[in-house]
Parts: structure tokens; C-alpha cells; sequence
């Protein structure tokens, strides 16, 4: 919600500024996720190309591929990869482009007085927290995976997100590849129903009823939990290392999965991803483009936007660790741009200004 | 909320109604007021109709288009959906089992099926029922002992006016305000004082045990766990909104007892009566007029959105402990309006705002009819 407000705020004062003679203005909108990454590149790629202004809207991925497939907006930012209805929405998957542009964590943060050194959590014990089966945090099976660490006889209170949301949709995948009990009970989704716990809207909803109650665990956004300096603990991946969220240990996740980025509409899944160093609850955030750039009015306009993505798919990359989000592996920047070459403007080739 | 507000008063007062208009109009006329106020009568008039009409315009288009929005829902789940609790947006797919929960398996593979989102209002209808229920029964005791405070007491004591100030003033304080204060203040004390307390004192207490645990069931196996007590959770809930009724239930409560006629009271004392007896007796004289005020305080509890989100703990389920977490209709809406994309689970939410507006039409229509019925008019 802050984060939004902020946003919004930037975005007026950006149209506040009056437009200057040959200036380009574009606009994007979508995920909230990454909005404050997108929001620095805006800002970062304005300072060396004054002529161009981008106005990013995070309105929720829904949001964003409703607007672009309404072709309102230059590009739509998503964190569920298009699914075949939508693709199908937008011409099929000749007429579309879609590329990773960064990649965010999930993370188990709790509230545990006393205990300082992150704990260390496996796939199946959170799923047995979230279905009830672990309901003290001096459980054996915790107990087990921390030793040395003096848990205290309090109940556990798992905290979920109640607004559909990428995060939601990231840890029930997650879980879902730990547990088929928990796939086929309480299933995958941006919403699910969990069969018990306290809910809370947003990240500042988990967040706060987190910080609030004592013995609480709950799931969110990496970049937030690093924010708000609330403790979160380590996974074990699917190499049976624990890793904690970094960017280099989120970056290889996606490392990983990097064969499964072909064509010029890029998916891969790159949570319980395989690989010593990669953290399990991992995810890309996704752009999403028409490939003939139909829903752009004249050349400028096609020759800065594209301009602007290849930008933030590169010297763009180095922000994103300084704002707690993962940067593009080499081979998954590759993919990308690979994808971002396939785009033309109405069939013509796009020249792009330096 | 107070758009059908009764015209009694105004239509009694002589010089307000149209018919004194016109009687002044003439008049005016024969003392020489030009014609151009005339017209501006006539205006403001014609202004004054049109903005009632709007008024009522707007609460029919509400329900026009919460019914056309709705329609999903409403088609596909009719009035089962009052009573079904099942709130799942996500669909599931999962390998099929037979009755006697074996796999089916076809060439070796097992036969998966998907199970479409499914939604139902009965939780929220429960949180919502419950957790108003709670509220009045915390608020109306304080409510009425206040409004008996206010007219017989208050006036000798020459705090009236004051004490109806602080009061009513409480009635004005944003609801955020309400919940951000229960959510750093009214919870965490509950979690850490009051809750552990409770606990001791009743967990003992054999057939009280439901109060502490819960049960959950999971693919047929059934858990019992102990509730953690959070201070995010039903009581909490309706603890706030009791606070937060208490001004318009104590400020209407006031008016209806203001209202009881004095020889009444007079009479009661001079059959002998106790002060006590008195007050017993006032509050039988204006009983159907409270029943209004309690009627509009549950109306306000049952729609009250932001504190109840904050405090409540938002899980769609039934529970029977009033310190497990609970949701209301209000809250439900707050919590998923915003991303809900998909069209049968908007749809939902949009049947759940469809019955929350026509159960508070209900108790304000019913409110009305007892205040006004008795009292001939209150000012609020």
C-alpha cells in the first residue's frame, strides 16, 4: 500500500512536469511486486534520457495483463507468467513477448524473542505448520533442524495472506512440490483457502500481525522482510543445503532454470529449483509486450520503450540486488534480450537510440 | 444511512411545509416582493425535490448494480450460498479417489480431477452474526445505563451537556482510528494480560475445552491444536465494535428516554416507586424506542469494515471459540476486493456486499419504524 502510494506519487509528479518538445512519454502497469524496482529504473534510466518518461502503475498483476491486452499501456508487468487463456487474449503466442526481468524471494519470517541466529526451516515442516501438525515451536522436528538454538515451548500462529497475490501463488508452488497432501488438499493458487491461521492484507498486513504476536510465522516478500527488519529464516533447497534470500543465492535459482527459457514467450518455474546455492522459494517477475508493438502509436515511441527495457535487462540488473531483489543470471539475460530482439514495430525493425 | 429521514418534524414545524410557502408567497406578493423571488422559490424548490430524488436514485442504482454484478454468483449458487461454507478462489487438481479413498488409476497412471473454485457466505455470515451479537451484548448494558445517566443524573449535576459532547464525539472518530488503537493497544494486551488469564480460569472448566482448541481436518485426518491466543480474534473483534456502537446506541437511547413523558416518572414516584423502580419503568415506557437504538447500533456493527479487518484475524472459517480468528462480510470485502480478478469470485464478493446491504437496509428500516413510531421523530 505504501509502497503503491509512493508510486502514485511519483507517477504524478513525473506527469506534473509538463511535456518538453520531442519528449516520448510511455506508460506500464501491473505487479506490485516489483514496483519499487521499476520505479528506481524509471528514475535511474530518466537521469541519462531526459526526453523520455516512463509512468509506471502498480495496479496487481491481473491489472496489468488486463491493461495491456486492452492495449492501454505500452507494457504489463505480471508475476504469474501469461497462462494460454491470456496468451490466447492477446493473438496467440506469435503476437506476444514475454521475458523475466527480475526475480524475488519468499521468505519464512517469524517472531521469536531470543532466538537470534536465523532459524532453519525444511519444506515439509512448514507445510505441517500450515496444516496444524506443528503447533509449538519446541517441536521435535524443529528442534531438529536447529540445534543449538533454545526454541521456546510458545504456539505457533501461522499468518497468511488474504488478498490474492504473487506471493500466495509463489509459496503454494512451493509447497505444492514439497507435499502432495498439501497440493491436493489446499492446493495452488493466489488465493488459497488455508485451513487455519491469522490473515492479514498485503505484505504490511502479514507483516504487522507478524510483528505483533508473539510465536507468529508467516510468508512474505524478501525485499520486505529486509526492509522492515523482521527475522526470516533459511530453506533447505532442493540439494539439501539450508541457503538463506540473498540476491546471488535467488540469481542462481533462476541460473538453474535457464534451459527452459526459449522463444520469445519465457516461462520457468524457479522455485524448489535444483543447485547447491539456490534459495527454494524463488520466482521471476515477468514483462509482457505486444511482438509487433501494435499498441505503440509511431517509431519514437517503439524506439525509447524498447530502448528502456533492453536498458533495465542490463545496466539496469546492478539496481536490483541495492533494492533486495535478485538480478538476471548471464544466461537468463541472455534469454531475455533473445526475446526483447524478436519485437518489431507493425513488422519494421525498431531502431534503437543510444 | 439516515437517507429516509422522517419528515415528521420539519411538516409539524408551521412556515416550512409547501402549503405555509404559498400562504407566504401570496402574502409576499401583496407587499410588493418582486417576481424574481418568486422564481428563486421556485428554484430552490425544484433543487431540493431533485436532490431527494437523487438520493433515492442512488440507493436503487446500489442495488441494481450489485445485483447485476452478482449475477454469476447468484445464478450458479442460488441460495445455497447463504449456507454453504466453502471459500476457495483457487482451483485444485488432484488424483481422483474412489469412495473408499483409493486411487483411480487408468493405465497405470492415476486419474486426475479439478475441482473449480467454490464459495460460500456461511462463514462470514456467522463471523458477521456472532461478532454483532457480541458487540451489542457488551454495548447495550453500558448504552442504556449511560442514557438514564445522561437524563436523570447528569442534568442535577450540570454535566450534561458535556457528558453528551464526549459521547457523541466518540461517534466521530474515524474507524482507522478504532482499529489501529485495538491493533497496537487492545490486542497485544489481550495476547499478553488478559488472554492467559481467561485461560486459566476457564480451560479447566470441563465442557469449556472448546473454547481453547480447535480442530482441523486435513485429507480425513483431524488434528486437535490449541488456539494460540493472538488477541486477534472474534472477541477482540467485537469488543471493538461494541466501543465503537456505544455513541449512537447511548445518544438514541437518551433522546427516547428524554422523550418519556414526566408525569410518567412523576406518576411512578408518586405510587412509591424507588429511584430504581422508576428507571425500571421509564426504560418499559420507551422500550420499543430502545429497540430502535439497538436495532441502529447492530446496523452499524454489521457493517463496520476497517477496525474489524484490522482486529479479527480474517480466516474464513466457523469456529465455535471466540478466540480463534473469524471474518466478517464487511471484512471479507475489505481483505479481497481488491485483487479478486476472477470473475466468479468477484461475483461473490459482490453477492456478499448484496446481502450485507439488504440485511442493514433491514435493521434501519425496522430501527426507524420503532424510534419514530414512538418517540415522533429523533434527530438522527
Amino acid at each position: 500500500m505504501k509502497l503503491h502510494l509512493i508510486g502514485t506519487i511519483a507517477s504524478a509528479t513525473v506527469c506534473g512536469a509538463g511535456a518538453i518538445a520531442g519528449e516520448v512519454r510511455l506508460s506500464g502497469a501491473g505487479a506490485t511486486f516489483p514496483a519499487p524496482l521499476y520505479t528506481r529504473w524509471v528514475a535511474e534510466y530518466e537521469k541519462g534520457h531526459p526526453n523520455v518518461q516512463i509512468d509506471y502503475r502498480s495496479i496487481g498483476s491481473g491489472g496489468g495483463v488486463k491493461a495491456i491486452a486492452d492495449k492501454t499501456v505500452a507494457f504489463g508487468a505480471t508475476d504469474a507468467p501469461l497462462s494460454e487463456k491470456e496468451i490466447g487474449a492477446m493473438g496467440g503466442t506469435d503476437s506476444v513477448v514475454q521475458f523475466p526481468a527480475a526475480l524475488g524471494a519468499v521468505v519464512p519470517a517469524y517472531n521469536l524473542a531470543g532466538v537470534e541466529k536465523p532459524l532453519q526451516f525444511t519444506g515439509e515442516v512448514l507445510v505441517d505448520i500450515y496444516l496444524g501438525r506443528i503447533n509449538s515451536w519446541d517441536d521435535p522436528a524443529l528442534q531438529k533442524l536447529n540445534p543449538g538454538v533454545k526454541l521456546p515451548k510458545t504456539p505457533i500462529t501461522p499468518v497468511f495472506r488474504t488478498d490474492g497475490s504473487g506471493t500466495t501463488h509463489v509459496f503454494t508452488s512451493y509447497l505444492g512440490t514439497q507435499s502432495p497432501e498439501f497440493k491436493a488438499e489446499v492446493g495452488v493458487g493466489k488465493q488459497v483457502k488455508w485451513p487455519l491461521g491469522q490473515g492479514g492484507k498485503g505484505n504490511e498486513g502479514v507483516a504487522a500481525v507478524i510483528q505483533q504476536t508473539a510465536g507468529a510465522v508467516g510468508y512474505i516478500e524478501h525485499n520486505y522482510a529486509v526492509a522492515n527488519k523482521i527475522a526470516y529464516g533459511a530453506v533447505q533447497n532442493k540439494a539439501g543445503k539450508f541457503v538463506l534470500a540473498t540476491p546471488e543465492s535467488v540469481s542462481a535459482a533462476g541460473d538453474a532454470t535457464s534451459a527452459e527459457l526459449k522463444g520469445n514467450v519465457l516461462r520457468a518455474d524457479a522455485w524448489n529449483a535444483p543447485g547447491e546455492g539456490a534459495y527454494p522459494i524463488s520466482a521471476f517477475t515477468y514483462i509482457v509486450l505486444y511482438k509487433q508493438l501494435e499498441n505503440i502509436k509511431n517509431d519514437n515511441e517503439a524506439s525509447a520503450l524498447l530502448g528502456y527495457l533492453r536498458w533495465s535487462l542490463g545496466a539496469g540488473q546492478k539496481f536490483s540486488a541495492e533494492m533486495h531483489y535478485a538480478p538476471l543470471s548471464e544466461k537468463v539475460q541472455q534469454a531475455a534480450l533473445g526475446a526483447l530482439s524478436s519485437v518489431t514495430h507493425r513488422g519494421k525493425p525498431v531502431v534503437i537510440a543510444p | 444511512m439516515n437517507s429516509a429521514a422522517p419528515a415528521s418534524p420539519a411538516a409539524s414545524q408551521p412556515g416550512w411545509s409547501r402549503e405555509s410557502g404559498g400562504q407566504n408567497r401570496s402574502g409576499s406578493g401583496e407587499t410588493g416582493v418582486s417576481r424574481r423571488a418568486r422564481i428563486g422559490d421556485a428554484v430552490l424548490g425544484w433543487a431540493c425535490r431533485l436532490s431527494a430524488a437523487l438520493i433515492a436514485l442512488m440507493l436503487v442504482s446500489l442495488i441494481v448494480v450489485l445485483v447485476h454484478s452478482a449475477w454469476p454468483a447468484i445464478r450458479q449458487f442460488g441460495l445455497g450460498f447463504l449456507v454453504s461454507s466453502d471459500w476457495r478462489a483457487n482451483e485444485i487438481e488432484r488424483p481422483l479417489r474412489d469412495a473408499a479413498g483409493k486411487l483411480v488409476l487408468r493405465d497405470g497412471e492415476p486419474v486426475m480431477e479439478t475441482l473449480a473454485p467454490s464459495f460460500g457466505a456461511l462463514p462470514v455470515i456467522w463471523g458477521t452474526a456472532v461478532s454483532s451479537a457480541l458487540a451489542l451484548l457488551i454495548a447495550v448494558p453500558i448504552s442504556l445505563s449511560a442514557a438514564i445517566f445522561l437524563v436523570r443524573v447528569a442534568p442535577k449535576l450540570r454535566i450534561a451537556g458535556a457528558a453528551s459532547f464526549l459521547i457523541e464525539f466518540l461517534a466521530a472518530v474515524p474507524s482507522l482510528a478504532f482499529g489501529i488503537w485495538a491493533l497496537f493497544v487492545l490486542a497485544p494486551f489481550f495476547q499478553n494480560h488478559v488472554g492467559p488469564v481467561l485461560q486459566r480460569v476457564f480451560e479447566p472448566i470441563p465442557g469449556l475445552r472448546w473454547m481453547f482448541y480447535e480442530t482441523v481436518t486435513v485429507a480425513g485426518r483431524t488434528v486437535e491444536r490449541p488456539i494460540p491466543l493472538t488477541g486477534r480474534d472474534l472477541f477482540t473483534g467485537s469488543l471493538i465494535l461494541a466501543i465503537m456502537i456505544l455513541p449512537i446506541v447511548t445518544s438514541v437511547s437518551r433522546d427516547v428516554l428524554k422523550a418519556v413523558p414526566r408525569t410518567q416518572i412523576e406518576g411512578t414516584l408518586a405510587l412509591g416507586a424507588t429511584w430504581w423502580q422508576s428507571c425500571v419503568a421509564m426504560l418499559r415506557y420507551g422500550r420499543s424506542g430502545l429497540l430502535g437504538a439497538i436495532m441502529l447500533g447492530l446496523a452499524r456493527a454489521a457493517g463496520e469494515t476497517m477496525a474489524v479487518t484490522m482486529v479479527i484475524g480474517n480466516n474464513n472459517q466457523i469456529s465455535p471459540s471466540p478466540f480463534a480468528p473469524a471474518q466478517t462480510m464487511a471484512s471479507v470485502l475489505a481483505n479481497e476486493f481488491g485483487e479478486a480478478t476472477e470473475g466468479l469470485h468477484r461475483a461473490s464478493l459482490l453477492y456478499v456486499a448484496l446481502i450485507l446491504l439488504t440485511m442493514s437496509l433491514v435493521f434501519n428500516v425496522v430501527a426507524r419504524r420503532l424510534v419514530v413510531g414512538k418517540v415522533g421523530g429523533v434527530s438522527h
